[in-house]
């Protein structure tokens, strides 16, 4: 992991470690709709950041930012290195370094599970077909569904998408992972095989943003737990600490409800 | 005064000849109209509903303008109204090389890609905003999210709606006999001006092009099935 | 040309679905709507055409209202009006055929072929096929199309006899007369081949007629008739009476004057040959 990050960085700006996101007083409306108010969080290589809080927060919104599938209105956001808010920032070149996982996993319906993984690496970073796909197959060992590669996204479980998606965002071998709500599109019993992958990621030492409304996962993996409330970071602080003593009402609202659930 | 029927004009004298050649002739300016219209349906299709507006509007454009003024017009257009703009010694050459033929596959061609254009707009825009997102946040370039992931998609979406627009183009290349091109429609009339037979020239005509339209349906019928999208497509018996 | 096979295949069911016997009688068919009509050009001067006054008007039109509708009215003893359609030489045959139309008042060549799938009347009007060119052009008649590009009528002898005797012209077949003019004036075609008193409309209607050429000796005969439909004698005895009277009663030469003479649209003089060939088809009464 060191030496991935480490080529993920541009040159100039110092070693992996360091702060590899960081958002300074970033603002963003959709319309007359403010949804980011004022956001300042930065986050450390290898840190793994769950962000939480209740429905229409602009957590999505938050994340979707830092590999600049929305664009900031005012303020700046950093991303291993480059200034993305802007004018003319490398997009593509930022979006093959940070990978993403949705929701609604959007694996590719008309590829197979190992075109849908060699897509990017032979597309965006010219990898030849003999690596692309050696290191297909090797990542869907690590998701641990090897015997789905020539399978097509319809015939495989909600759990086993999830798991494909994520072996797609690592074949660009990203500096930073980005989860957007990965398993509440999962029946219950796959939600535990995503998490799975995600915990080894985790202690493989990739930096990620994770937002989530599995608070298991956040006490056991999470370095720290970002609450969001109406576009605003409310509360930062680590896992024990937050779900211990959360700071604001909000919080502690937001948590009465969910943990009672 | 009730009408004869005599069927046997059609195989006799030269009738079978100008027939195929009729028949060549259809296929020749059909095939490649349809060529260009899938070109400038995909091009243009997929500029509708890019994130930049300029090429939205010159996409929409073609497409409101074209389609909406009569096909027989653009023959006269391509016909009559193109040549003129063409260097004296290449418009001359065109003339003794089948200008008819060229100008009725360009109208064809542009007025069908505006028809296309819709359909395939309509497949882009049944696709989830969500899959546009996920091939962006692998790093693709607008292009190759389109390329590669998006039209690919759309395609296999269309293929109904598409085949109907085949078939249109394909009837609707008898237009270009008011250009003087020799199709089958125009080798119809010819047999019935020899004959005087117009009956059983005009059912010749029609059953060819029942035969063709069929084929053409059932062609991309397996062309559905071949690459339908495992899973997305439910399809009825087959 | 969706619609072209739909009416292919109308009529092809009328074909099958008239009961010959049960047919009515033209005649009869007048009688009971009180309607004669007819198909005719709208951009054949001076034959039939719709003028700048956005009339359709014509020699062929005025010869069915003043000598066929008189003797029509005559025989039924009741008026009758005339209605018009607009037929191509594409069309005609079939809307003949179809009952849409009762006579065929145009510009139609009588041919052997095409009696054997209509009758004619009395040949109307004599002339035969000539080139237009345009002025200064090497082309004088049909020895010097070889390898040229000539436009034609679709549906017209004219087309035939090229085909026939000058298999190495390139031939260019258009709908109608006004397209092939089209062609010829911007160089797509190098001549347009017509009836020769067809071309003498054209050019008399063209926006500079002296730029234009009529060359060549008729290299065909083209005879016009009326046509109607098949085995219904009455009507066609009807018919030529009509036009028998017209050319007997001077009717005829003054309608002829008025399109032809030299005031008329088309200045065309009416030959001696060809008026003792008029008059000596009116058979004694
Ligand atoms: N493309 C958009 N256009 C307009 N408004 C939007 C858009 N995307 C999100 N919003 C609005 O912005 C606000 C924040 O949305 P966001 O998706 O970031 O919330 P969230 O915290 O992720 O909520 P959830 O837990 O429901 O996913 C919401 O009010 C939402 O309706
Ligand atoms: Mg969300």
């Amino acid at each position: 992991m060191e030496t991935r990050l480490a080529d993920g960085q541009p040159p100039g700006t110092s070693g992996p470690r360091g702060t590899v996101i960081e958002f300074k007083a970033v603002n963003k409306w959709f319309g007359c709709l403010h949804v980011l108010c004022d956001i300042g969080l930065a986050v450390q290589a290898g840190e793994v950041v769950v962000v939480c809080g209740p429905s229409g927060s602009g957590k999505s919104t938050l994340i979707r930012c830092v590999n600049g599938l929305e664009p900031i209105q005012s303020g700046e956001l950093h991303v291993l290195g480059e200034c993305i808010s802007r004018a003319g920032a490398d997009m593509p070149l930022l979006r093959s370094r940070v990978g993403m996982v949705f929701q609604s996993f959007n694996l590719f319906p008309h590829m197979t599970v190992l075109e849908n993984i060699m897509l990017g690496p032979i597309k965006v970073k010219k990898a030849s077909r003999g690596e692309a796909e050696s290191a297909a197959r090797g990542l869907l060992e690590r998701v641990q569904i090897p015997d789905k590669a020539s399978a097509y996204p319809a015939n495989l479980s909600g759990g086993q998408q999830q798991r494909v998606a994520i072996a797609r965002a690592l074949a660009m071998q990203p500096g930073i992972m980005l989860f957007d709500e990965p398993t509440s599109a999962l029946d219950p019993e796959m939600i535990n095989e995503v998490l799975d992958v995600m915990t080894d990621l985790a202690r493989d030492g990739m930096t990620m943003m994770v937002v989530t409304h599995e608070m298991g996962f956040a006490k056991r993996v999470a370095d720290r737990v970002v609450f969001m409330d109406g576009g605003q970071v409310i509360e930062e602080a680590p896992p024990g600490a937050f779900f211990a003593a959360a700071q604001s009402d909000r919080a502690r609202e937001f948590l009465s409800k969910i943990l009672t659930h | 005064m009730s009408y004869e029927f005599r069927w046997s004009v059609l195989w006799s004298g030269q009738s079978g000849a100008w027939l195929l050649q009729g028949l060549l002739t259809t296929l020749a300016i059909s095939a490649l109209a349809w060529v260009l219209a899938a070109a400038l349906g995909i091009l243009s299709g997929a500029l509708r509903t890019v994130p930049w507006r300029p090429l939205r509007a010159a996409a929409a454009f073609y497409v409101e303008f074209f389609r909406n003024v009569p096909l027989l017009v653009w023959m006269f257009f391509w016909y009559f109204g193109v040549p003129p703009l063409l260097p004296a010694a290449f418009r001359g050459w065109l003339f003794d090389h089948g200008a008819e033929f060229w100008a009725g596959m360009f109208a064809l061609g542009v007025y069908h890609g505006a028809r296309m254009s819709e359909v395939i707009r309509s497949g882009i825009q049944s696709i989830p905003r969500t899959q546009f997102e996920a091939a962006y946040a692998m790093g693709l370039t607008t292009a190759q999210v389109y390329r590669l992931v998006i039209v690919p998609i759309a395609l296999r979406l269309i293929v109904p709606p598409a085949t109907n627009e085949s078939l249109n183009l394909l009837k609707n290349s008898s237009v270009a006999l008011t250009i003087s091109v020799a199709e089958l429609t125009f080798q119809t009339r010819q047999i019935e001006t020899y004959t005087a037979k117009a009956i059983e020239a005009l059912t010749a005509g029609t059953v060819i092009y029942l035969a063709l339209c069929l084929l053409i349906a059932g062609v991309m019928g397996r062309v559905e099935r071949r690459f339908a999208i495992p899973g997305l497509i439910v399809r009825g018996g087959a | 040309m969706k619609r072209l096979l739909t009416a292919a295949l109308a009529l092809a069911l009328a074909g099958w679905a008239a009961p010959a016997p049960a047919a009515e009688s033209t005649l009869a068919k007048i009688a009971r709507t009180g309607t004669l009509t007819i198909g005719t050009r709208r951009g054949s001067p001076p034959f039939g055409y719709v003028n700048q006054k956005n009339e359709w008007v014509g020699f062929s039109i005025d010869l069915v209202e003043q000598a066929i509708k008189p003797a029509v009215e005559r025989k039924l003893g009741k008026p009758v009006k005339v209605e018009k359609k607009e037929s191509t030489p594409a069309t005609r045959i079939p809307l003949l055929t179809s009952n849409a139309v009762d006579l065929i008042a145009g510009t139609m060549t009588d041919t052997r072929p095409r009696r054997e799938s209509v009758d004619f009347s009395l040949t109307f009007f004599v002339t035969g096929a000539q080139f237009l060119v345009k002025k200064g052009s090497p082309i004088r008649g049909i020895g010097d199309i070889a390898g040229k590009r000539v436009a034609a009528q679709q549906g017209s002898t004219n087309a035939r006899i090229i085909r026939a005797r000058v298999p190495g012209a390139q031939l260019r077949e258009f709908p109608d007369q006004p397209s092939a003019f089209q062609a010829l004036a911007q160089g797509q075609v190098d001549a347009y081949t017509n009836d020769g008193i067809q071309l003498a409309g054209l050019v008399a209607k063209a926006p500079r007629p002296g730029d234009w050429a009529i060359v060549g000796d008729f290299y065909s005969y083209e005879p016009y008739g009326m046509a109607l439909r098949k085995n219904d004698s009455d009507f066609r005895h009807l018919v030529n009476v009509g036009l028998m009277e017209a050319i007997e009663s001077g009717k005829y030469l003054q309608l002829y004057e008025k399109w032809f003479g030299p005031k008329g649209e088309v200045p065309y003089p009416l030959t001696p040959e060809n008026k003792r060939f008029l008059t000596m088809q009116v058979v004694p009464k």
